[in-house]
């Protein structure tokens, strides 16, 4: 990066925000996306931490200027590659735009695009409510989560991101700063440009700060592990648990096989040794009686479908440790992984797709390991290390593996992104006319193409 | 046939150590402030109680001390397979220490009667003393072993079982006896559904002082029967790291101030 560059930066967000050795970039360049997918980023970047809103601006009126590409990050745990810098550019971190503040008569939180999901949380739990919805790591920034749409296993009851985000104040490619939404539960003038920001992966404006729904505190919670021997029977309940009223906070589809293997890599213990074909509910209920009466419906739904038997934790700790073991299983498949998929179908078209692939299984030998939010029909599929197979073996699986799901109605990411990874894939997801127009507002808001560039669009 | 193998397991509810709250100026604990859970701890002994069950039949007894809220660790306790579940609550036996105790539940076990196996916890995660368990074995003249995380060997008449006291030790108790348990014992199970919904209406036995009058004195319980007092709890602040960045020529100027400054302080 030229010094005269450097030197601007400097001016506008201080000497000791501009990180140009190379120890101190290192951490900035990838993200989660499994190594073998990922891009190579480029060696030639700086990382630059705006303190403001109007430092943003600044920013990107200079990369204008100077036609330098600018990659914005959050907390890094993205699965798309979106946030790496693939050419040479700016990373913008927001991580010291952190602050958070509660209007609980509201019940909104407001929050800096830095503040980690964690920060949000606790804000909330302060001020007396709490910020349902699950939808990642606990590391990942509240600005990173809106702009990919982050959606996770609590979508089923509380919502994806886009349905939490009452409004945002954005930085345009062009420098301007627009506030749009707030503190406001309908607002229907014009075009919502803010549901276009969420979900552009940074590829339309920065998100600086926004205005996230909060939630009343459930008094009860508790975690049930459902077993059943057969699959179908499994996936079967999910939808008559809906039909018949319950929400459950999460339903996630497991498989013991899998749940037990990364629960004795992390030195904890699967608590439910009955029944391949799991579902790990968790209700949330806002009293104790209603928590027992809606867990003994449950219950009564469960075994009339032939559900063995059933394990409930409802110490805090307890739950926990089962949860702990359901999200480290991407991080226990990592080091052998080489793609995560997360399409998604209609949910009651989730037993095929699941079918589908112990097919493609059986076909090649080898075995993929799945798990998902049964509730919306979101499966992670993991292609791992498989003895012998090249590049191109795995690219027919994963295309495979997309013509099934949007022959089923579904998409080739649920929550995940475009990002890098996908983005050869997306015209056949939203080819011609739709691609087109995708591009077209691309150029609308960012006419010289230096926000996250080489990102969603093909 | 012998007679039925009898376990007690002596549990606690504690207040959820990572979520409670102290209060500095009176040194208590907030109980308000976070929800009460059974001592972790706790919960491999009934597990390990659960264990012997299932190979020896028999049945398991649950006491404890407390206020009436601790009747949920008790029916948590039941939920995960205990077949009965005693409850020593009056404010006579408030504000006990660990003799006074171990007295009451020493006192209680008497009544009930023969027994096999006691199993308790290490310590409690709110107390930290590890007294208790030790104290009720010594207060019933049995032998007991602490710390034990291995059972080796169960019998009708002995229990040979390791104890970590940092090296291990392996020791063969005569029944009827008594063992601490650490975590590392066993992983405790989780109710079944089933159990646990069935635990939520069950009655819970309440005791109160007068049913240990037998056994023990009024005096020898609750704060009266205590030889210990708290007489202040310090509760160590914590302190942000805080980073400056100095550069200029009086940088090493300003450092040197700064260290000698910190360095006076203490």
């Amino acid at each position: 990066m030229r010094e005269e560059v450097l030197g601007e930066l400097r001016s506008i967000v201080g000497m000791d925000w501009v990180i140009t050795s190379e120890d101190a970039i290192k951490p900035y360049l990838y993200d989660e996306t499994p190594v073998p997918i990922r891009p190579r980023a480029s060696d030639d970047v700086v990382v630059v931490k705006p303190g403001s809103t109007e430092e943003v601006s600044r920013i990107l009126v200079l990369a204008n200027k100077y036609r330098i590409p600018v990659f914005p990050r959050g907390g890094g745990t993205g699965l798309a590659g979106a946030c790496i810098p693939t050419i040479s550019g700016i990373i913008l971190s927001l991580e010291r735009m952190n602050r958070v503040t509660v209007d609980v008569e509201n019940l909104i939180a407001e929050a800096e695009a830095g503040a980690t999901l964690r920060d949000l949380m606790n804000a909330a739990e302060k001020a007396g409510l709490s910020f349902q919805p699950h939808p990642g790591d606990e590391g990942a920034q509240i600005g990173g989560l809106i702009a990919c749409n982050a959606g996770g296993a609590r979508a089923i009851k509380t919502g994806i991101m886009r349905n939490c985000v009452k409004g945002i104040e954005v930085v345009l490619p062009t420098g301007e700063i627009a506030k749009l939404g707030g503190k406001i539960l309908k607002n229907n003038a014009g075009y919502d440009l803010m549901q276009l920001i969420i979900g552009s992966e940074g590829t339309l404006g920065i998100i600086t700060k926004a205005w996230i729904r909060l939630q009343p505190i459930d008094a009860a919670a508790m975690t049930i592990i459902v077993p059943f021997d057969n699959r179908e029977k499994a996936l079967k309940a999910v939808p008559k648990i809906f039909q018949e009223g319950i929400i459950p906070l999460a339903v996630e589809y497991v498989e013991k096989r899998l749940v037990e293997r990364v629960a004795r890599e992390i030195g904890l213990r699967w608590p439910c040794n009955s029944g391949e074909y799991q579902l790990m509910i968790i209700l949330s209920e806002p009293s104790e009686e209603a928590l027992l009466s809606t867990s003994e419906r449950l219950l009564n739904i469960c075994e009339s479908l032939g559900a063995l038997g059933s394990v409930a934790a409802e110490a805090r700790r307890e739950q926990e440790e089962v949860l702990k073991i359901r999200s480290e299983i991407y991080t226990t498949l990592k080091p052998d992984m080489v793609d995560i998929l997360d399409v998604t179908v209609p949910p009651s078209k989730l037993i095929d797709l699941i079918r589908a692939i112990n097919e493609i299984e059986a076909k090649y030998g080898v075995y993929i390991p799945v798990y998902g939010h049964a509730g919306d029909g979101n499966l992670h599929i993991h292609l791992m290390r498989w003895n012998c197979w090249s590049e191109e073996d795995y690219e027919i699986v994963r295309r495979t593996i997309y013509d099934i799901a949007i022959g089923m109605g579904g998409t080739i990411t649920g929550e995940h992104g475009i990002g890098y990874v996908r983005k050869k894939y997306l015209e056949s997801f939203a080819g011609g006319r739709l691609l087109e127009l995708m591009r077209e507002i691309k150029r609308i808001f960012d006419p010289n193409g230096i926000l996250n560039p080489d990102k969603v669009l093909p | 046939m012998g007679q039925e193998f009898r376990i007690i397991v002596l549990i606690k509810q504690v207040p959820d150590i990572e979520k409670v709250r102290f209060d500095v100026d009176t040194g208590r604990v907030d109980r308000s402030s976070a929800p009460g859970e059974t001592n972790p701890f706790d919960l491999h002994a009934l597990e390990a109680g659960l264990q012997i069950k299932e190979r020896f039949g028999g049945s398991i007894t649950i006491i404890s001390m407390g206020p009436r809220q601790a009747e949920s660790s008790l029916k948590d306790a039941l939920a995960r397979g205990a077949d009965r579940a005693i409850l020593l609550t009056d404010p006579r036996l408030a504000g006990a220490d660990t003799i006074a105790t171990a007295k009451a539940l020493a006192a209680t076990i008497k009544k009930l009667g023969r027994f096999d196996l006691i199993l308790c916890g290490e310590k409690t995660v709110d107390g930290d003393t590890g007294q208790v368990g030790p104290e009720v074995a010594e207060l019933l003249e049995i032998p007991h072993a602490a710390y034990v995380c291995e059972i080796r060997e169960v019998t009708r008449e002995s229990i040979k079982v390791v104890s970590d006291m940092g090296d291990k030790y392996l020791y063969e108790l005569k029944l009827p006896a008594l063992l601490t348990v650490t975590r590392e014992l066993n992983s405790p199970r989780l109710p079944t559904l089933k159990g646990l919904l069935r635990a939520k209406r069950a009655e819970i036995e309440i005791w109160t002082a007068d049913n240990l009058l037998e056994y023990a004195s009024i005096d020898q319980l609750g704060f009266q029967g205590s030889k210990t007092r708290v007489t202040k709890v310090i509760i160590p602040g914590v302190e942000h790291r805080k980073g400056i960045i100095l550069r200029g020529d009086d940088a090493v100027k300003k450092i040197s101030e700064v260290i000698l400054r910190e360095v006076l302080r203490r």
